[in-house]
């Protein structure tokens, strides 16, 4: 069998690695854009912060020869040609497949404002583009972070570890308005500040405008008209799915590539897993593009284990789950707090918070804000859609463990 | 064959045993009395709860399909050749980002929140008779470490079952 995989990243390197151990003799090609050994995208802001590649690297350049799957970097895929099964990529090269994976991940949103293409304007994705903000923000004066979501944070948070005075544009009432409510969201906020990051809110950008060089970054203009000095911008307002690919090749599209429970694109053979994709969210029934690593990997395994030909359905995934932790202060959020009828919560000295969801007596979602232990136990009580019943009671505080739910 | 840590519920009676000598394990001198002084607080790995009026010793269970192996956005969380799921030792370093954390379905990896440190069960406490501390330090026998057999293997998928349904 010969497979080619697209991408080698999250969902690539999950499915090269599951798919070796599942067939040895397969003859695996992972097509490769970037011309990097695999690195954690998800702590590219280190290398804004300072760090050096090394520091995130997410497997060893060993990986790939030991396991006799043939990686081939810097190079992009033009097209796939499903009726000769071949993709077209590099200067006029070809490769033939009987499975093909697409894991072309998703890309950042641009704001399309005048000014966005001037030098300092950046989005970050990629290591390439991680080390360009860094090599900047040795020179730069000052930062603005356009955007309140995690991406834009870490960021934010990375730019101010370097020294650089650093505001955060944020269109909404709060931070995190995908993860946190407002209350969690203030202590995290309070947190940044104190480490020293400004925060605008109510505003977007409506243009960049040049300094003294005509070429380069000299002040972002707000809606209210307002001009903020900054010799470096990052817009980090979201991603959408690399699905030019399949669209091209007649394959069906939505808010992602659609795939089945099996990996399966609408194109014969062809496979596609990662941010590339639209799931189906388990609480809330809704299709989303998938955009989260953890999920990504999880994807990229069920892709390896169906291209092999053992069938098995992805479960529909929680497509709110994340963790990270700003200073000291480490929070969890998963599921769909909006879909709660009733809500749990408990503080401690401003240095704790934990809220959960419930709907019909099941856990549809909860933060935790600087006490996280446990968190694995009320995600996976939100996945198995469990009744509470007489847990309830116990339920913050740490009380309710895996313990109580044999 | 691979033994694991299986738990008889109804023996355990709540003594802790099993939570000292795993730290006193994990601690640099590896006696109680050294632990106890060491600067570095040793950790435990394994955790008696209390549910109800059961008292219940967790620890990792080295799942076959383990959430934290595909969560771990580091490439830290690795599994051994024995089959042993552990973020130490391995290709890269744990950056403690929580996501092995958050998807646990027995809570068990505990979040070191100044070091940045996702801790669990690492196995890296076997006696001379190659027995877990937390095993040897049982008093009840509500700890046994046995290879997986039909028994074991069933108690495990029941234990899953009850624990995150659907999956
Ligand atoms: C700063 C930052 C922080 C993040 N933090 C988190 C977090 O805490 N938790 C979390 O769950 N997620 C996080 N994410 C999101 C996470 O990185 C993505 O969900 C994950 O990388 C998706 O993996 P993937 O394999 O689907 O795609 P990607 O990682 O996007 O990789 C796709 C690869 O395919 C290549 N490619 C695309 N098109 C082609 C082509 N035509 N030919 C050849 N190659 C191609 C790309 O160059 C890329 O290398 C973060 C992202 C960023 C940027």
């Amino acid at each position: 069998m010969k497979v080619v995989i697209v991408g080698n990243s999250a969902a690539g390197i999950a499915a090269a690695e599951n798919l070796r151990s599942l067939e040895p003799l397969a003859e695996i090609t992972v097509l490769s854009q970037e011309n990097h050994p695999s690195y954690s995208r998800c702590l590219i802001a280190e290398i804004v912060a300072g760090a050096v590649f090394d520091s995130i690297r997410y497997r060893p350049d060993s990986f790939f020869e030991e396991r006799n799957i043939n990686l081939i970097r810097g190079v992009r895929v033009h097209s796939v040609n499903h009726a000769s099964s071949t993709v077209s990529f590099g200067e006029e090269k070809e490769a033939s497949y009987d499975k093909l994976l697409v894991a072309t991940g998703s890309r950042p949103v641009r704001l399309g404002v005048a000014g966005e293409e001037l030098d300092g304007v950046f989005v970050l994705r990629s290591y390439d583009q991680a080390e360009l903000i860094s090599r900047c923000a040795a020179a730069a004066n000052d930062a603005v972070v356009i955007g309140g979501g995690l991406v834009g944070l870490k960021a934010a948070y990375a730019l101010r570890r370097r020294g650089l005075p650093v505001t955060v544009l944020v269109k909404s009432s709060h931070l995190l308005t995908r993860q946190l409510d407002a209350l969690s969201a203030a202590m995290v906020e309070k947190e940044l500040r104190e480490a020293g990051i400004s925060f605008i809110y109510g505003q977007n950008p409506v243009g960049f405008k040049c300094g003294a060089d005509p070429k380069a970054l000299g002040f972002v203009v707000l809606e209210d008209g307002r001009e903020i000095p900054a010799g470096l911008a990052l817009v980090a307002k979201g991603v959408s799915p690399n699905a030019e690919l399949v669209r091209e090749a007649g394959g069906e599209i939505s808010s992602g590539i659609k795939v089945n429970a099996f990996m399966e694109t609408s194109l014969p053979n062809v496979y596609a897993a990662g941010d590339c994709i639209e799931v189906t969210d388990c609480v809330t029934g809704r299709q989303t593009p998938s955009a989260l690593w953890t999920l990504a990997v999880e994807q990229g395994r069920y892709a390896a284990i169906n291209m092999a030909g053992r069938q098995k359905a992805y479960p529909d995934p929680l497509t709110r789950l994340n963790a990270a932790q700003f200073g000291r202060l480490p929070f969890v959020s998963v599921g769909a707090m909006e879909e709660g009828e009733e809500f749990l919560t408990w503080q401690k000295e401003g240095r704790v918070y934990q809220k959960l969801a419930i709907r019909e007596d099941r856990l549809v979602g909860f933060i935790m804000v600087g006490l996280i232990e446990q968190a694995g136990v009320f995600t996976s009580l939100i996945k198995s859609k469990r009744p509470l019943g007489n847990l309830r009671g116990d339920f913050l505080q740490g009380k309710v463990s895996a313990a109580n739910l044999i | 064959m691979t033994r694991e840590v299986l738990i008889r519920y109804d023996r355990c009676t709540g003594c802790r045993s099993c939570e000292l000598a795993c730290a006193v394990a994990h601690s640099a001198s590896k006696t109680l009395l050294g632990a106890i002084g060491e600067a570095k607080r040793p950790l435990k790995r394994i955790f008696v709860h209390q549910a109800g009026a059961k008292k219940v010793p967790l620890n990792c269970r080295h799942c076959g399909e383990a959430p934290c192996l595909d969560a771990c956005i580091a490439g830290s969380m690795y599994r051994t050749t024995e089959g042993i799921v552990t973020n130490e030792g391995g290709e890269r370093p744990c950056v403690g980002c929580w996501m092995c954390v958050m998807v646990c379905p027995y809570g068990v990896i505990r979040s070191e929140l100044k070091e940045k440190l996702a801790v669990k069960c690492d196995r890296n406490c076997l006696d001379d008779g190659k027995v877990p501390a937390c095993v040897r330090a049982c008093p009840t026998g509500a700890l046994v470490y046995e290879s997986i057999d039909q028994f074991g293997e069933d108690r495990r998928k029941e234990f899953l079952a009850k624990a995150v349904g659907g999956q």
